[in-house]
């Protein structure tokens, strides 16, 4: 599969340290898994990748991954604490409607939890762009900081 | 002579680094000596300091220092709040003004017929810079940085979104409204709800964060039945917590139910938005402060809770009845898995007894010791 990442995606990438490698890998593996999650426009995709979950959100233009962004968090996804409602997103690897709710999240020892995209049944969770980016980067360094 | 010439610095070493290590505990999930006590000091802190409750409102640096400095006498948090429930309202044309004993308050409703509710517009980002509130807070905030910069936590503020709103036309007529006309009265807090997001993007901008408080006061039993509470207040806190996160606001949440939530509690755990760092605090249920086995056994999966102190025994010289409901609450929410923190239902009255603020801190000394239960 080719990839395109356009200067915009790397910018944002290099400045959150991330590999366009990393995000490659995701993506080969939710294509080969179909573990991903879509909204019938373009995908979702995570992998843990040493001590960070990485995050591909892609579109596949005939043999070519487009990557709208890359993202990443360090706390780590443990169990669905809640479901509310239904997602416009779908489970491509079952089908199931995704639900948004919330995930318990563990990181130096803490377990909190946060705003997710859950599927239930699998146990899956994902984190979107604008969480992973901002309020729980800013969590992790509090918890860096043994802080609040 | 500036205000930071009125007060002596804090015991960083000593006090302050005990009760930052305090603060963090149930968010990081290391506890550290005891459960923590925050009643919510506002215009007590100036009241303690020898100021009035009007000092406290119209000089806010000087508010924001003496809750800064009297924590350490009470033994409290570590960081420093200011605020008053009406913020971002100036800028939508309502004129506040000061007074003697209470916070500032409104002249009046502004607007009076449904063309003009209709007619309404969020103040943008932009514009909010020109106003009242946010140059305040900016003002306040760089006070703390220069002067207290171990005390600071940038909050913005949504606080109460119902009641606020209600002000452009009126409690009565807003309350009318929901029943009569809706979507006016879904347009009044919409308003208001959009012009506080663009307050708290704003001040992330500036600071890289800021902490969101947000209640539902208004929107309470005694005025509402469940689903209104939901539609009017637990949906539009919702969509401010998460729009503000989607600007760079939060991570940290304090979510405010004042007033009598006896049955809407409900309506809000499948509804807000649960942070890594959040506290839930729900002052009554009825005439009776809300109990603190429901508090937990319904929120404590996804957040830190308060339990509450009822404000009006604050004033009441009694310590001992303080301490014993301190210690009721305690024992019952100690050992919530996200974490308990002992208030007051609301804020502490201006004139608080200093002994039962003492005899909230000694309970928890008494029964909130970590590693005693």
């Amino acid at each position: 599969m080719e990839y395109v990442f356009s200067d915009a995606v790397k910018e944002v990438l290099a400045k959150r340290g991330l590999k366009e490698d990393d995000v490659k890998a995701v993506i080969d593996y939710a294509e080969s898994s179909k573990d991903k999650i879509t909204d019938g426009k373009r995908f979702i995709a995570k992998k843990v990748i040493g001590d960070l979950t990485v995050y591909a959100d892609y579109s596949v233009d005939g043999g070519k991954a487009v990557v709208n962004a890359g993202y990443a968090h360090r706390m780590k996804i443990l169990d669905i604490v809640l479901e509310t409602e239904d997602s416009e997103w779908t489970y491509v690897k079952t089908g199931a409607m995704i639900r948004k709710g919330h995930t318990n999240l563990t990181f130096m020892g803490a377990t909190r939890s946060g705003p997710s995209l859950v599927e239930p049944a699998s146990g899956e969770s994902w984190i979107e762009e604008y969480l992973a980016a901002s309020a729980l980067a800013a969590a992790e360094g509090l918890f860096e900081q043994k802080r609040a | 002579m500036g205000y930071e010439e009125l007060f002596p610095k804090n015991d960083l070493d000593g006090w302050h680094a005990n009760a930052a290590k305090r603060f963090a505990s149930p968010f990081v999930d290391a506890p550290h000596d005891r459960i923590d006590v925050d009643p919510i000091i506002l215009s007590h802190a100036a009241v303690a300091c020898g100021y009035s409750i009007r000092d406290f409102y119209e000089k806010p640096e000087l508010g924001i220092h003496c809750v800064g400095y009297i924590s350490e006498l009470y033994d409290l948090l570590p960081v420093t709040h200011w605020f008053f429930s009406l913020p971002w309202v100036t800028e939508l044309g309502i004129t506040l003004e000061y007074k003697e004993t209470l916070p500032p308050v409104s002249t009046g409703p502004i607007i009076s017929t449904p063309e003009e509710i209709e007619a309404l517009e969020p103040i943008s980002k932009e514009d909010l810079k020109k106003g009242w509130t946010l140059p305040q807070f900016f003002n306040i905030y760089d006070y703390v940085s220069t002067n207290i910069p171990h005390t600071l936590v940038p909050i913005s503020y949504g606080f109460d979104i119902c009641g606020a709103s209600s002000e452009l036309v009126g409690v009565e007529e807003f309350i009318m409204y929901t029943f009569t006309e809706p979507d006016l009265a879904h347009k009044l807090v919409d308003t208001y709800v959009e012009t506080s997001i663009n307050g708290a993007d704003a001040l992330s901008d500036k600071y890289g964060m800021a902490m969101l408080i947000v209640g539902s006061v208004l929107a309470n039993n005694d005025i509402f039945a469940d689903e209104q509470v939901k539609d009017y207040s637990a949906d539009k806190m919702h969509y401010y917590v998460d729009q503000c996160f989607r600007k760079g606001a939060g991570p940290q949440v304090f979510y405010h139910l004042c007033g009598n939530h006896e049955t809407s509690y409900k309506v809000f755990k499948d509804t807000l938005v649960w942070s890594p760092f959040n506290v839930l605090h729900i002052g009554y249920s009825g005439q009776q402060t809300f109990p603190v086995d429901v508090l937990k056994s319904e929120f404590q999966d996804v957040t830190t809770i308060m339990g509450s102190v009822d404000t009006k025994l604050m004033i009441n010289p009694n310590p001992a009845k303080v301490y014993e409901m301190s210690k009721q609450s305690l024992l019952g929410g100690r050992d919530a898995k996200k974490g308990f923190i002992l208030g007051t239902s609301c804020e502490t009255p201006p004139y608080t007894i200093p002994g039962n603020l003492l005899a909230m801190t000694r309970a928890a000394r008494d029964f909130g010791t970590y590693g005693t239960w």
